[in-house]
């Protein structure tokens, strides 16, 4: 299927030999969606990779970069970092505010991350309590704009077994339900006035305040999802929408305060969020407190010497949930017997992430190292490796674009000379979005 | 609220039981409709989980010592949602049931720890708050004054807030938790409030009613006693106004105005309402005997911790009605330069209980840690009351010591202290007698759930392991209770039970 794929694609694209199309051919690629794979032929274009496959044949005049004792994986992607950032912030409530403020390009930090093999960085803001939402970046680029992947990717929120950081969140929760409030009664307004437009013109045909309806009641679905006040919205809206004369303008939500909006996308599925917790306490009281109101989150556990994260894993297994990690064998509480947590997660059917043990150029250079220990220690190396890169890109909302050896993704690879989680093993290249970044690869 | 639904739970269940066993075949089938049926003659409560589904719990096979003064040997505790429904032999399980073995074990009420300073939920290190602490917030059956209400309304946005502190940082997860479990606490004072020790869950864990005001009364500092004299002087002569105010016709009320409330401490005010406990820390004869007096003065029984002296004046105390909160392994030498008796007696709490005094019983240190195994902390708490039992106390009544009358301090003993129907099945299994020193918990369980299993913990698993089945489950080492119910008919029909709860508890 590939094959037949990657022929026709050769057949009927522009020459080949011409812009900018590489193949690499290599020992072993880990896809990550599809396992390993031996002997592997993957075709780059244009920054995204456009096949991959085993042994695949390569048409002549695609230039090869032919490394049969290489081992190729998708770049690494850190979702949670300060890496090359030196805000502080205390405890706030700043849900509006982005990292991508300070994000601050010339800096020699962004290319020794390249080195590491660090393609894609998750920058979170400072601070406590709600300090704001992350940026998605490339550790490439004169400025802030051309480093920047995706502007916030998830909301930071710091929670648990504490009265106040509770009640910061609920507090939030109750602002958008007074948002939601005051949205209904614009409706409820703006359908008044309508109604008293339409007894004004009375003599427009049916038809036409049928296609009118059906529209409205489109709009709304998009509006807003899962709530209760929203549904009771709707079926206000659907009688309303029998008696209701067509007018030019739609109607238009106020709009909400710049504190709130952070909320709205949240609940509207927009904007995911990153709640980090320290221990298994703190994720019964972080149900508590978001009271099972629907959105997209994941949590951040930093691993200490006594988290008892076992405790809730198959809570967290139960409803899969992408649970942050640092790579380290703790302890149990009061004991001195070790558990390998995060394997203890993936096992219960949670997707677990890890990142780096610091922020520094060290620690990101030792990453997979440490996840290697993980491995040693029972952890399942396929989920080991996804844990660097798809995961990792999903609490980042880009699992579509990047984390995997898959057709149609960024090209971003990292090129070692053996296993990634071989010590001995050295990365002698990476590829960001098509173009070698580090490393040299004579043809 | 809370209280009210446990009320109306254990009525129904009464009902419930004596409506006989045919009823049993319909358990799965009643219909989850609103909180509680409405009349509906055979109708029960329908009070579920949050799933809807009714969960039932059993506990079968043991010695069940109720703290009532009763064992029933070989009996079964049957409990649906958490709360006890029948105590007997040959009971019909409804399927479903989860069944917890006690072959060959006592079964006895969970233990309740007054002052427990732990790592359970947070702030809660230190002792218990001054003054802000008294009353519950609103209780819409009282027909106590406006007036009062009001005074007493402020304390009880305070004590909402200590409640809700100890909500937010509860965490049942805790290894501590797990530590007061396997001495067979069940439940503990945290804040003057009594918290639940349930595992892996925050809901529903304060199970207080009544809140505690402190009063200092100490012969080292003279102006304590004149002060807490003055206050409860002030809020008894306020009471008295109100009520006269409140007996006037409506018309001479409107004339006059409403006796002030300036200076009327609303803790004091609660004590005399009969709402809060009055709470003293006093050892010395003296300042014994004036607690007394002033407790049949204003009629309130208050709750004396320390009380090492207690036993000189155990009469006057008796009358008063008073809690003793003692320890009956402190030693305290008598003052040589008074003749009258004094200092410590082993006999304590043997001499206040024959008087009447009610008796609890906590160890010198109220703490829960590692450093304090088989210390004089809290996981002592069984050892401190068997040293009750060595002053000649009754089995019994070190028993209560320290579960019914600690529950009764606390105000929560309609739910907890003893095992009888409509009581929350909060309950220990042990391997012997509780007070004996060798005896360990093998099984705790609170609201019908299994949360501690001997086995399966760290802490004491690799101390005299348990015994496997189906070999003839084997006598306590301390060899107090031979087997009772071998011969007996329902033994064939436990067996096969037993091999479930096992499956049930892996």
């Amino acid at each position: 299927m590939l094959q037949v794929c990657l022929s026709l694609f050769l057949c009927s694209g522009p020459s080949p030999a011409q812009g900018d199309c590489l193949a690499i051919r290599v020992g072993r690629a880990e896809t990550i969606s599809k396992g390993t794979l031996e002997h592997a032929v993957i075709l780059v274009e244009d920054g995204k990779i456009t096949a991959i496959g085993e042994d695949l044949p390569i048409e002549r005049g695609v230039p090869v970069l032919d490394r049969p004792d290489w081992v190729v994986t998708p770049g690494l992607v850190n979702c949670r970092s300060r890496a090359g950032m030196d805000g502080n912030a205390a405890r706030s409530f700043d849900p509006e505010q982005r990292a991508s403020g300070e994000l601050y390009p010339r800096q020699d930090v962004w290319q020794d991350l390249l080195d590491a093999g660090v393609t894609t960085l998750g920058l979170y803001p400072p601070g406590s309590g709600i300090p704001g939402q992350a940026v998605a970046v490339r550790p490439r680029g004169a400025t802030a704009g051309e480093m920047i992947v995706e502007d916030g990717v998830y909301l930071q929120i710091y929670i648990g077994a504490n009265p106040s950081l509770k009640k910061m969140l609920t507090d939030a929760f109750g602002k958008l339900d007074e948002y939601d409030e005051k949205v209904k009664k614009a409706r409820e307004k703006w359908d008044k006035e309508q109604e008293q437009k339409k007894s004004k013109v009375k003599s427009k045909g049916k038809s036409e305040t049928e296609e009118k309806k059906e529209g409205q009641q489109e709009e709304k679905k998009e509006g807003g999802e899962g709530q209760a006040q929203q549904e009771d919205k709707k079926d206000e809206g659907k009688k309303d929408d029998a008696k209701k004369a067509d007018s030019a303008e739609a109607f238009v939500p106020p709009e909400p305060d710049p504190k709130v909006k952070p909320f709205v996308d949240l609940r509207d599925k927009r904007l995911p969020a990153l709640m980090s917790i320290n221990k298994a306490a703190d994720y019964l009281h972080l149900l508590d407190a978001i009271d099972k109101r629907e959105f997209l989150w994941s949590l951040h556990v930093p691993l200490r010497d006594d988290v008892d994260l076992y405790e809730v894993a198959d809570k967290l297994g139960e409803k899969k949930v992408s649970v942050v990690l640092t790579p380290l064998v703790t302890l149990q509480p009061n004991t001195r017997r070790e558990r390998n947590l995060p394997a203890e997660l993936a096992r219960a059917g949670a997707k677990v992430v890890l990142v780096p043990r610091g922020d520094g150029v060290a620690e990101h250079e030792r990453w997979m190292f440490d996840v290697g220990r993980l491995v040693a220690a029972g952890l399942d190396r396929q989920a080991a490796l996804a844990a660097v890169t798809l995961e990792a890109a999903r609490v980042l909302g880009l699992e579509e674009r990047l984390g995997s050896l898959d057709p149609g993704k960024d090209a971003n690879l990292i090129l070692w000379s053996g296993d990634p989680f071989e010590p001995q093993s050295r990365i002698q290249a990476v590829m960001l979005e098509g173009k070698i970044v580090s490393g040299e690869v004579g043809r | 609220m809370r209280m009210e639904r446990t009320a109306w739970a254990g009525l129904l269940s009464l009902a419930w039981v004596s409506a006989g066993r045919a009823a049993w075949a319909l358990p799965q089938e009643e219909q989850g409709g609103g909180e509680q049926a409405e009349g509906g003659g055979e109708g029960e409560p329908a009070e579920e989980d949050e799933n809807g589904e009714e969960r039932w719990f059993a506990i079968v096979g043991g010695d069940v010592y109720t703290g009532l003064g009763g064992a029933l040997r070989g009996a079964t505790l049957l409990a649906r949602n958490g709360r006890i429904l029948e105590i007997g032999r040959d009971l019909l399980l409804p399927e479903g049931t989860e069944v917890l073995d006690a072959t060959g074990m006592r079964v006895y009420p969970g233990l309740v720890a007054l002052d427990a300073t732990s790592r359970i939920s947070g702030g809660a290190f230190g002792p218990s708050l001054e003054e802000e602490e008294a009353e519950e917030g609103i209780d819409v059956h009282h027909e106590a004054e406006a007036g009062v209400q009001e005074a007493l309304r402020a304390l009880g946005a305070a004590q909402q807030e200590t409640k809700d502190e100890i909500e937010d940082t509860f965490d049942p997860f805790s290894q501590y938790l797990v530590l007061a479990l396997a001495t067979g606490i069940t439940t503990a004072e945290q804040q003057n409030v009594a918290v639940k020790l349930k595992r892996g869950e925050i809901e529903g864990i304060l199970v207080c009613d009544k809140f505690q005001t402190s009063v200092v009364w100490s012969l080292s500092n003279p102006s304590s006693i004149k002060g807490a004299r003055e206050k409860f002087a002030k809020a008894s002569e306020y009471l008295r106004r109100y009520r006269a105010f409140e007996a006037l016709p409506e018309k001479e009320k409107k004339e006059q105005k409403e006796p002030s409330k300036k200076g009327v401490d609303p803790g004091f005010l609660g004590i005399l309402e009969g709402k809060t406990l009055a709470r003293f820390n006093a050892s010395a004869r003296e300042e014994l005997i004036g607690i007394a007096r002033l407790a049949q003065e204003y009629h309130f029984r208050p709750v004396i911790s320390g009380c090492q002296e207690g036993w000189t004046v155990a009469e006057e105390l008796g009358r008063a009605g008073a809690y003793a909160v003692i320890t009956p392994r402190d030693r305290n030498p008598k003052d040589e330069s008074l003749v009258r008796p004094g200092g410590t007696s082993i006999e304590n709490a043997a001499i206040l209980w024959k008087s009447g005094v009610q008796v609890a019983i906590k160890p010198s240190s109220t703490a829960f840690d590692l450093g304090g195994i088989t210390g004089r902390d809290l996981l002592a708490l069984t050892v401190e009351a068997g040293f009750g039992v060595r002053g000649g106390l009754s089995e019994e009544a070190a028993l209560q010591s320290i579960t019914l009358v600690p529950a009764r301090i606390l105000g929560c003993d309609h739910r907890v202290g003893t095992l009888e129907v409509g009581k929350d099945l909060d309950a220990i299994v042990t391997d012997g007698d509780l007070l004996h020193y060798e005896t360990f918990v093998q099984y705790a369980v609170v609201e019908g759930k299994l949360v501690y299993d001997k086995e399966k913990e760290i802490f004491f698993a690799h101390i005299r392991p348990r015994p496997k089945k189906p070999e003839p489950p084997a006598t306590p080492e301390t060899g107090v209770e031979p087997e009772t119910d071998e011969g007996e008919g329902a033994g064939q029909e436990e067996t096969s039970q037993d091999e479930k709860g096992e499956e049930g508890g892996s």
